[in-house]
Parts: structure tokens; sequence; C-alpha cells
């Protein structure tokens, strides 16, 4: 009797889902998997002109107008236009190459934000611990020591050597700002177009792996909470220069939300919590949005002539201060 | 031109800095600033692969002799993006490169300015290098 019972409420429960799902528009009903869990399936980028931190010329305005939004993105984009050249500077050899290489995208964030920091409020990244700004100085004199005349790979960092193209978590870059989330019951992985990576990522309750197993990309644990998938992130390596996020450490925790809010966009944000580096924590939001194109591979290690290059360069920097 | 040169007195006295770009690896530990170079040469490969793309190419030096130059170029994931694959850019095609000599003392460069003969610039000249699919 009991067990007949409930399969008649199941079976009104399914009769109302079914005109439930009749009335709901053809949108909403794609952001679910057929498991039941929120889509977040497709290619997207990460791609902005906003900067992470706000600028000093918006100090207290946290929102451009439309008017405003657009004369910003104008000059972001003729400051970045790398066909613009400075003969014989420094600057003029790191930006490397003409403009149609570099992809650094045409505006700013829909809400046309200042920055991307949402938390602290002024949009900036909270004040250094003395700790961390003792371990930030001590990064910088050991980078300034070798300038570009490096010793070995080691002393170049995890994207010169095509280990990681740089921690989590990933901000917008120059190029290449793609990322495929694909999803199965109990998982959800992330491709990075910068340098092919994979993140795994399981949602389906289990621990965090032991603190003694540290990876370039950390550990990831991802929940659902309502239509937004909660990733938290610990066991980040300090191995190597640039392993860890900015002047953090490697005891840093990350915790990224993902949520749906249309067809053409995820809602990204993530918080960084470390003590012994800054003095609160603070969060990032940014969107991800929908790309139709593909996603090319981005093999680093294929052609990274440039590494051996950089220490062929070196070798003959110190033979020929011997020979002077 | 006049457009730029223009941009560029407005940055000046808006005393804003141009944004330095950053590529994979820092280029002034591979490339010195202080020795600058002009080639024009004879595409005789191009190698589409990542971090950096790189052009070969045949110089032809005043004597009549012939070396050959391997340029950096950057992601050819981006050239694909907007189209640019590797039938846009052949073997044969004679291309004008302004950048900076190789620290090592070997016969390579950046690609820090690549043009045709005729001035317009290298990719953007190419079929389709306009269209940016996806984006």
């Amino acid at each position: 009797m009991h067990h007949h019972s409930v399969r008649v409420i199941s079976a009104a429960a399914a009769a109302a889902a079914i005109v439930l799902l009749a009335s709901v528009p053809l949108e909403a009903q794609s952001s679910k998997t057929p498991w039941g869990d929120p889509d977040l399936q497709g290619t997207w980028t990460n791609q902005t002109l906003t900067p992470l931190e706000r600028p000093a010329e918006f100090a207290g305005k946290p929102e451009l107008t439309e008017e405003e939004a657009r004369a910003y993105e104008a000059r972001l984009r003729q400051q970045n236009n790398a066909d613009i050249r400075t003969p014989g500077t420094r600057r003029d050899v790191t930006v490397a190459y003409n403009d149609v290489w570099w992809d650094r995208g045409e505006r700013i964030v829909a809400d046309r934000r200042t920055s991307l920091i949402v938390d602290p409020a002024d949009g900036k990244i909270p004040p250094m611990t003395p700790e961390g700004q003792k371990r930030a100085a001590a990064a910088r004199a050991a980078s300034a020591a070798f300038g570009d005349n490096p010793a070995a790979p080691e002393d170049l960092d995890v994207y010169s050597r095509c280990i990681i193209r740089s921690a989590l978590p990933r901000l917008s870059t120059g190029y290449n700002n793609n990322y495929e989330i694909v999803q199965t019951p109990g998982y959800v992985a992330i491709l990075q177009e910068q340098i092919h990576d994979t993140r795994i990522i399981p949602v389906d309750g289990r621990p965090h792996l032991t603190g003694a197993v540290r990876q370039w990309l950390g550990d990831s644990r991802g929940r659902w909470e309502g239509d937004t998938l909660v990733v938290e992130t610990t066991n980040f390596t300090d191995e190597a220069r640039g392993s860890t996020f900015r002047d953090a450490t490697k005891n840093m925790v990350l915790v990224e939300r993902f949520r749906r809010v249309d067809a053409e966009t995820i809602d990204y944000q993530f918080t960084v919590t470390d003590p012994d580096t800054w003095t609160r924590p603070w969060t990032v939001k940014m969107p991800w949005n929908k790309v139709d194109g593909l996603m090319y591979e981005y093999a680093c290690h294929e052609g990274n002539y440039g590494l051996a290059n950089t220490l062929r360069s070196a070798r003959a920097a110190e033979k020929a201060a011997q020979q002077k | 031109m006049k457009r730029i040169l223009i941009a560029a007195i407005a940055m000046f006295a808006l005393g804003v800095t141009p944004v330095p770009g950053s590529a994979h690896h820092s280029f002034a530990g591979e490339f010195d600033v202080e020795k600058p170079i002009k080639l024009q040469g004879t595409i005789t490969r191009v190698e589409w692969i990542n971090p950096h793309a790189w052009i070969h190419i045949d110089v032809k030096r005043p004597d009549g002799t012939v070396e050959s130059w391997a340029i950096e170029g950057g992601t050819p994931n981006t050239l694909y993006r907007r189209g640019i694959t590797r039938e846009s850019i052949k073997a044969g095609m004679v291309i004008n490169v302004d950048g900076y000599l190789a620290r090592d003392g070997s016969k390579k460069a950046n690609g820090r300015d690549l043009t045709l003969p005729d001035g317009r610039k290298l990719f953007l000249s190419g079929a389709g290098a306009n269209e940016q699919p996806g984006r």
C-alpha cells in the first residue's frame, strides 16, 4: 500500500514536471543536462579589455556610462595596437610581432565595470601582508638578478617553459583566451586552449587529495549550489617560478563560481584566500562569453625554440663579456 | 599613416603609456634591442607551430650569395581564428622584415613588422585576413 502511494505520487510528480517543462521556454530547458545538472557545456572566452584593478583615473567610479565605455575601449584598443612602434626600445622588442598575432579583444565587460575585482569595493587587490611583501620582493630580486640572461631553464617561469600557461585562476591575456566545458554525470572537464591543459573536476562529493600531493593546477573539487557550479581548488605547488597565482603561497585556496545566466554567457567569479599573502580575500567577476568558432591545439612544447634561443643568447653574452 | 601619427601624438599628450604586450616568453632575452635589422627575402617555408610560428626566408646578399634566415612570429591559433591559414602565406612570396637580430648571433630575427614589398602588412593582406569567424 505504502509503495503504491509512492508510485502514485511519483506519477503525479512526473505529470506535473511534464506540464512544467512544456511551459518553460526552450532556452531554459536546454540549460540542464539530460541527467539534470545545470548545463555549462560549450566553448567560451574570458577575453576582455577590462583591467583586473580599477585604474586611478576611475577611483570612486565603479561603472562607466555607455559613452564613457566606448571612449575607454577606443583608447585601450589604441594602446594595445602592436603595429604602433617605438623603435629601439625594450618595449618594441617585447611587443614581439605585428598586431595580427594579438587578440586582446575589443570590448570591456558588458556591465561596464572599471575593474574585474568586485571585492574589495575599491576594485583593488587588498594590501599584502608583511610576509607576502617580503616574498614578492625576493621573487623580483631573483628575477632581476638574471635579467635577460638565465643560467638554466629553471630560471625561466612556468609559462616560458611550457609547463602551464599560468597558475589558476586564469585571467584574460593577449591571445587564445578560450575554454571548452564538457560534462558527464559526476564530472566537469574544462579544456583551456593555453596550453591545452584539461581540468577534470569531480562533482561527486569526494574529498580533496592529501596535502602531500601538489599539482601545477592544484586539486579541484566541485559541487552544485542551485544553478551554480562551485569549484574549490587547493594543493597548489611553488616548485617553479610562476607556479603560484601572483605572489601567493602554494596554500592559497581558490573558489570559482560558474553560473549560466543565458545561452551566451556564464557569470564566472572567483575568490582567492591566502592569509600568508593578502590581508583579506578578494573576488573577481568576469563573464565567459560563448564562442561559435573552434578551439585550436596549443602544443607549447612543439616548437618552443625561444627557450633554447634565450639560453644560447645568455651564453653568447657571457662569452662576449669574458673577451672584453 | 596620418591617423596613426595623430593617435601617437594624442597618446603623448594624454601621458598614456602604451601597454606592452606579453608574448609567451620575453623576446628581450632572445633578440637584441641594440641590433635592429631589416631584411627582404623569399619565403622558403613556414612552421605553423606553437608557441610561436617561424617563417624561413632566403635573403640575397649584395655579393650574390644567399643566406637563410628564420623569423619568429606569434601563435598561429590567432591567425587561424582570423581565417589566415597555410594557404594564405606560401613559399615563393617576397616579404620585408623589420625586427631585431638574435642575441646568440645566429641568422634569426623577430618579425616585429612584416610587410609585403608594397608596404601592406603581411597577414592583413591575405585572403580573408579581416574575417574573424567565431568572434
